[in-house]
């Protein structure tokens, strides 16, 4: 009985076009689009540029030896460079700076200055060039007349330019804001195959549909119909969400870490979440379809937006500012599962994440089918 | 006028699913111009870079004052020393600098051991280099007053660094309002105005014709002694006034959110002219979908992957800027790549200047241009299809 049911769920699911475009179509030309959209910052570095600057060429600039030598050390070629310098006149540097070809003007006085046309992070750092300057000369300076012992040894020190930061890591996963899209994506068509447990539920109550009457005049235990159907309906979206996975992983490079058996798991935990989803809207929402269709978009859009679908760093400022929506949001526990294979070594979030999606499901589940059993019809 | 009147009555049965892109649009335009700060143009403000300091050196007074004078210099959110939440803040910038002062670390440096700060960061980034100089700084100036200023304790040291460190280079801004633009809330609104606009015109234009084209509707309509002529006339002028409609009601929203700095501006009537061109463009797009579908399923299909193609493409979604030349390539046939590269100089102009103009012009053109492209090649298809 298992496989005659299966069988012919299998083919009127696949069968419904507008589902296999929403639920499989839409999702890959999204992926599409995200990859277009991101495909000049993903795997890239936000690469450090010197800082173009300009610095009026006056007298006070060049008697001032060692500020020359400060500023031929900072914009001097290599891996060090900080400042790519222009030297020019008053005029020529503010025409510079309004064309935005510099960031900053430097003006040698009593103190130096800086003229800038914005605030900004490249700005900053000019400010903060300056400011070293300015300190260094005051830290010298304070030295020298309070110990003026070994002014040798001192300016020795100065030069040794040492550097007392080391970097670290706290995971081999480089950051990379844009993979989060592409999780939230797949989170979403796992969702979506809610729209496949919808259709099952108006298929099988025998006031939705002639389908459902007709069946539930059958003398197959409705426990049994409502698995097999279910089984049909998990199958369709996993394949749905396999071949997106292929494509985001073989086509569009995708990185997801190694671990492709993990990766599979995650679908099938997500496929089983929409399929509840689905299942638990059809049965609890006593409305036209198209509402019920409407109430399912809605749910899966809101949770997928939480997650971070639209806005990279949404799911993030959940998890921090409403901790809870972040655990009972299955397309966020989705995505931070894939999120959590991708960053850490070890899989014990992973499985967190696993382990309550399967909860919701099964609440879901369980819930649906108390509502769904025993229900008797006067007439048909 | 009865196909007039009917084009609203049709109208307001649908009004729910048209009026939601706008609804969303306006949701999260007042949402993000409520968190947006308020933001003083004429001062110079230093990049606070948004940073995590993690100080297991305890009570030192020279690790507490390093801590200290990140504190003033950089947006510090506090994060507890847990690895798995530090990670999960620099994966999504919610810190751009993770600073780890090791335990011991201020008596090592002071017996002159190596040690160093450790930190977590994006490599390379331009953030990280400028918390690392801030670092650098510190100790460096702490190395020197330590080594050869005498004897003095770790408190006195701390603060006669921190009195070194207190000179500030005088910065004078330039006439900011040029640059300054970008940051502004209305920028990111006439963005995505182009989605909002785009998806609302588009459902409505589109369930209007599929709601008179049915077979037997039309049929009847054929029928009727109002000439063809003065129907499809009755229903342009529907199409107009709804999309005239819609484009006011986004107009005037931006007036309500924006209302003094979008006037101050004095480039509203720009804005005005380029997002009624690609309204315009809107329309000419919905004619072609409601005459090309049949079913509901069908029509929200078109609408969502033409508003989202076109819109992530186009450069509405994220900026010209970040696009990759390739897609720009492709985005230059889509209207929408205009509509958004006319929507970016407006908001770089400092002044209108007729110089400063002509590119704008140019662009608002090429949308038309589109537009009647488009509306042309609807037409001939309808024209091909009732011969058939």
């Amino acid at each position: 009985m298992f496989m005659h049911i299966y069988k012919y769920r299998l083919r009127c699911l696949a069968r419904d076009r507008e589902m296999v475009f929403w639920t499989l179509i839409f999702p890959l030309i999204l992926a599409t689009m995200f990859h277009f959209a991101f495909d000049q910052l993903m795997g890239r570095q936000e690469a450090f540029r010197p800082i173009r600057t300009a610095v009026v060429a006056s007298d006070a600039y060049r008697q001032n030896v060692a500020f020359r030598q400060a500023l031929d050390a900072l914009s001097g070629p290599g891996e060090g460079q900080l400042i790519e310098l222009t030297v020019t006149d008053d005029r020529e540097a503010r025409r510079l700076l309004a064309d935005g070809a510099v960031a900053g003007v430097i003006t040698v006085g009593d103190p130096i200055g800086l003229t800038v046309s914005q605030s900004g992070i490249e700005q900053s750092i000019l400010k903060a060039v300056l400011d070293e300057y300015a300190h260094r000369y005051a830290t010298v300076t304070g030295i020298l007349e309070e110990h003026p012992a070994d002014p040798g040894g001192l300016l020795w020190e100065l030069g040794q330019m040492r550097s007392y930061t080391q970097q670290i890591s706290f995971s081999s996963a480089e950051p990379d804001t844009t993979l989060n899209f592409f999780y939230a994506l797949i989170a979403m068509t796992c969702l979506y195959g809610g729209f496949l447990g919808l259709r099952n539920t108006t298929d099988v109550q025998a006031d939705l549909s002639p389908q459902g009457a007709r069946r539930s005049v059958a003398p197959t235990h409705k426990l049994g119909v409502v698995l097999y159907d279910s089984a049909a309906a998990l199958t369709i979206s996993l394949a749905e969400v396999t071949v997106l996975l292929a494509y985001l992983m073989l086509a569009l490079r995708v990185n997801f870490g190694n671990q492709v058996w993990y990766v599979l798991l995650t679908s099938l935990a997500g496929c089983i979440a929409g399929v509840s989803l689905g299942a638990f809207i059809g049965t609890f929402v006593r409305k036209s379809e198209n509402a019920k269709t409407g109430i399912l978009i809605g749910t899966t859009m809101t949770m997928s937006f939480l997650a971070g679908l639209m806005i990279d760093t949404m799911k993030h400022t959940i998890a921090r500012k409403a901790p809870v929506l972040s655990y009972i949001n299955p397309a966020a526990l989705i995505t931070d599962a894939f999120y959590s294979l991708y960053v850490f070594a070890s899989h014990r979030r992973f499985f967190l994440n696993i382990g309550l999606l399967l909860l919701i499901s099964g609440a879901m589940c369980t819930l649906s089918f108390l509502r769904l059993r025993r229900d008797r019809y006067a007439s048909l | 006028m009865q196909v007039f009147k009917a084009y609203f009555k049709v109208m307001r049965a649908s009004a729910g699913a048209i009026s939601i892109y706008i609804a969303i649009f306006l949701g999260l335009s007042v949402a993000f111009s409520l968190a947006e700060a308020p933001q003083e143009a004429e001062r110079f403000a230093q990049t606070r870079t948004p940073i995590a300091v993690i100080n297991r050196d305890g009570d030192a007074s020279l690790a507490q004052g390093l801590a200290g004078y990140l504190a003033d210099t950089s947006r510090v959110v506090p994060y507890p020393d847990d690895p798995e939440k530090l990670q999960d803040a620099l994966f999504f910038r919610d810190v751009e600098y993770i600073a780890i002062i090791p335990a011991g670390f201020s008596a090592d440096f002071l017996s002159g051991r190596d040690c160093a700060v450790q930190n977590v960061t994006v490599s390379g980034s331009i953030s990280s280099r400028y918390v690392d100089m801030r670092i650098d700084k510190y100790l460096r100036t702490a190395r020197l007053r330590h080594q050869y200023g005498g004897d003095q304790s770790q408190e006195e040291l701390a603060a006669t660094v921190r009195a070194d460190l207190a000179q500030e280079t005088p910065v004078t801004v330039l006439s900011s309002s040029a640059t300054n633009g970008s940051e502004r809330g209305f920028v990111f609104y006439y963005r995505y105005f182009a989605y909002a606009v785009l998806a609302t015109i588009m459902m409505g234009v589109s369930s209007i014709m599929m709601a008179f084209n049915k077979p037997d509707l039309r049929r009847r309509n054929l029928c009727a002694p109002i000439p063809a002529r003065s129907a499809n006339l009755q229903l342009a002028a529907g199409h107009t006034i709804f999309a005239l409609v819609c484009w006011s009601v986004l107009v005037l929203c931006s007036f309500v959110l924006y209302g003094r700095s979008l006037l101050s501006s004095g480039l509203v009537w720009l804005y005005c002219l380029n997002t009624l061109a690609f309204t315009v463009v809107s329309a000419s797009i919905g004619f072609l979908v409601g005459s090309s579908v049949r079913s509901t399923g069908a029509q929200a299909g078109a609408v969502n992957v033409i508003a989202n193609g076109m819109c992530f493409i186009g450069g509405v979604f994220v900026p010209q800027s970040i696009l990759s030349k390739k897609v720009l390539d492709v985005g230059r046939f889509l209207p929408a790549y205009w509509y958004v590269k006319a929507n970016d100089a407006i908001s770089g102009l400092s002044r209108a200047t007729a110089g400063a103009l002509l590119p704008i012009y140019g662009d608002v053109l090429i949308q038309l241009a589109f537009a009647a492209a488009i509306f042309a090649t609807t037409l001939l298809l309808t024209k091909e299809r009732q011969a058939e």
